[in-house]
């Protein structure tokens, strides 16, 4: 692969907590187990002569789980560590997701309304959390996923509070 | 006015009775679940089980209109309206009157016989797009009118402590009367194209679930004969466009602008009038739109982009179909115009061409697999002809492509099918988003979306050169967005 042209914006310095890489492994070693017991049941039921594709389907089936878990359990959450970063500065949150198809998101904290601070159940077994920054705009939602509880106590604390010194009524 | 002293709560006039009995408003929702049970139980297809059905439905209407009027009220206090409603859970809503951010009064036909509106109150609903309305059905003219000034003029001073600026005597001026030869640009607007297009299919519907011995006789042609059909198609396209104007005539009859004070006021309908109020301190931009059809003849629609409105596309329209040059106008005294637009780099228009080609060629692939193993060409000319028309779709996307950053407001274009030229002030800008996929990586471009808290929530200009974007979004929002500029 040649060098990638330089990125058109910068990058926000952070990346996430290191506890991600465990909590996405975790996820796709569960949609590895979901999606295996689908095609196993599939196999055990589905006869075997039903039809012209289900011969071809039983050796795709299995093959596809194969590749889904080298993909999801040993690439997939490294390269998320690597690629999601985010940053608050002293005017703005900003953030970046997305490998294929990169998107960075930046919000002015004068802009904010409200900031939220969710935990799934596999977040709370990491002791992980996710800070939403919400605005008048529908698109214009800001997620950092992923960060160590307390962090995202801090951030979230930190935002709302600057928030409300710089809230600007224009919107 | 009518009904019970202030505190308790006002009521809606009991002529919605009649109205909603007429309309069969409450019963509508069980008229599907009687049909599905006569069909099971076998309907006899006699006139006693229709009339029987007639005045069950009719009676289930009646209580159905008489529980909800008698269980609804609404107050409009100092700080807040609330409205009340339910019959087993009560359930009290409650809008502060700094949320309210429009009021609309409409008057559908059977209202107008009666003297009665419907009042729409909208409330600010932030990134939550869930249904943030209160509906008032059924109050009398005169209460509608204080109801709407009153609420206004409380949001108004709420705001700003410039209270009295929605005064009933302010001064009015028009800005835009419809024209009725504007009438003849409806047959090239899609949406008017429907009208007919629905209007027929709930015809055949409605006819359909009729019993067997009143269904019409459907006369039907004989289609061996070429001079008929031709003679078909050329009355349905007749009846279509005949449609069309009919119907762009009913929506937007005696269209017209005004500015009332600190609003703009739409008024519009012969069936169903309608009057939006626009305040004009949140107008943040707008869009002007011309579709395919509305080029060739050069007309265009205008919206408002109001923060805070529920369903947009509607209410904000300040211009439903009109010439483009008093379009163009009325854009620019709406919002400051940034200047010409930039046009995109080359890269984006090899990007556009490889869009617009894409489809065809998976097409063709597909084609090619199917004529080697099956000898079946048709898809193979098929996926040709898609990759040969996806080249001009392509030139003609990058051609509406466009963007600019003035100093108080920067607009954006983009658009074959329906081109939307949209004008935001810098103000407006609650967010950017920077988009890029690997096709665009490689080619040096990026997709840029302002996020907006007004219209459809973002804009985008697509495909721009990826070095402009920092500089873009500075002069397009404020310094904060310097923090995307790179180091070094």
């Amino acid at each position: 692969m040649s060098a990638p042209p330089p990125a058109p914006v910068r990058e926000p310095a952070w990346s996430l907590s290191r506890a991600a890489i465990g909590l996405w492994v975790t996820q796709a070693v569960l949609g590895t187990v979901v999606y295996g017991a689908i095609v196993a049941a599939a196999i055990v039921f589905v006869p075997a002569d039903a039809g012209w594709a289900v011969p071809l389907l039983r050796w795709l089936g299995p093959a596809f789980v194969l590749g889904y878990a080298v993909v999801a359990i040993a690439i997939r959450p490294r390269l998320r560590y690597r690629v999601h970063r985010w940053e608050v500065t002293a005017e703005a949150v900003y953030t970046l997701t997305g490998w294929l198809t990169r998107t960075w998101t930046l919000v002015p904290i004068s802009r904010i309304q409200t900031v939220d601070v969710n935990r799934g159940v596999f977040q709370q077994l990491f002791g992980l959390a996710t800070v939403a920054v919400l605005t008048a705009s529908s698109q214009g939602t800001v997620r950092v996923p992923h960060l160590e509880v307390d962090v995202a106590r801090r951030v979230a604390e930190d935002l709302a509070r600057r928030a409300e010194l710089v809230r600007d009524e224009a919107t | 006015m009518t009904g019970a002293p202030e505190a308790l709560g006002r009521r809606t006039s009991p002529w919605v009775l009649l109205l909603h009995t007429v309309t069969f408003r409450q019963a509508r929702a069980l008229v599907p679940a009687v049909l599905a049970l006569g069909v099971t139980r076998g309907l006899g297809d006699g006139l006693g089980t229709v009339v029987a059905l007639v005045v069950g439905i009719t009676v289930l209407s009646l209580l159905g209109a008489a529980i909800s009027w008698w269980r609804f009220s609404y107050t409009d206090g100092d700080s807040a309206v609330v409205v009340t409603r339910g019959l087993l859970s009560r359930s009290a809503r409650t809008v502060p009157n700094d949320r309210i951010r429009g009021v609309e009064v409409e008057a559908p036909v059977l209202h107008r016989l009666l003297g009665l509106v419907r009042v729409r109150i909208d409330a600010a609903a932030g990134s939550v797009t869930s249904e943030e309305e209160l509906v008032i059905d059924g109050v009398t003219r005169a209460e509608g009118d204080r109801l709407r000034h009153r609420l206004l003029t409380h949001a108004a001073s709420a705001q700003d402590s410039e209270a009295g600026r929605h005064a009933a005597d302010d001064p009015e001026e028009e800005l835009l009367r419809f024209d009725y030869r504007w009438l003849v640009y409806a047959p090239l607007v899609g949406s008017y194209l429907a009208v007919p297009l629905a209007a027929g299919g709930a015809l055949l519907r409605a006819a359909e679930e009729l019993p067997d011995q009143f269904q019409p006789e459907f006369w039907s042609p004989d289609v061996s004969d070429t001079r008929i059909v031709v003679r078909l198609v050329v009355g349905a396209l007749l009846l279509l466009i005949l449609g069309s104007i009919i119907g762009s005539a009913l929506v937007n009859w005696r269209f017209r602008l005004l500015r009332r004070g600190g609003a703009l006021v739409a008024v519009r309908g012969l069936v169903t009038r309608r009057h939006t109020e626009l305040d004009i301190d949140r107008i943040r931009g707008c869009t002007v739109s011309e579709g395919l059809g509305m080029r060739l003849v050069g007309a265009a629609r205008v919206s408002a982009l109001v923060t805070g409105l529920g369903d947009a596309t509607r209410r904000g329209q300040v211009l439903p179909l009109g010439p483009v040059e008093l379009a163009r106008a009325l854009s620019v005294e709406l919002v400051d115009h940034p200047g010409p637009l930039h046009r995109h780099p080359p890269a984006a228009r090899r990007r556009s061409i490889a869009r617009g080609t894409v489809p065809g060629l998976l097409v063709t692939a597909a084609g090619g697999v199917l004529m080697a193993t099956t000898g079946w060409w048709s898809l193979l000319a098929a996926g040709g002809a898609l990759v040969l028309l996806g080249i001009p779709l392509g030139l003609a996307r990058y051609d509406a492509l466009g963007h600019v950053a003035g100093p108080r407001s920067f607009a954006m274009r983009s658009g074959w099918l329906v081109r939307s030229h949209t004008v935001l002030q810098d103000r407006a800008v609650v967010g950017w988003q920077v988009r890029q996929s690997l096709a665009q990586r490689r080619a040096g471009l990026v997709t840029v979306l302002a996020c907006v808290g007004a219209g459809s929530g973002g804009y985008t200009a697509r495909d721009m050169a990826a070095d402009e974007v920092p500089e873009f979004a500075q002069a397009a929002s404020g310094s904060w967005a310097a923090t995307l500029t790179p180091y070094g």
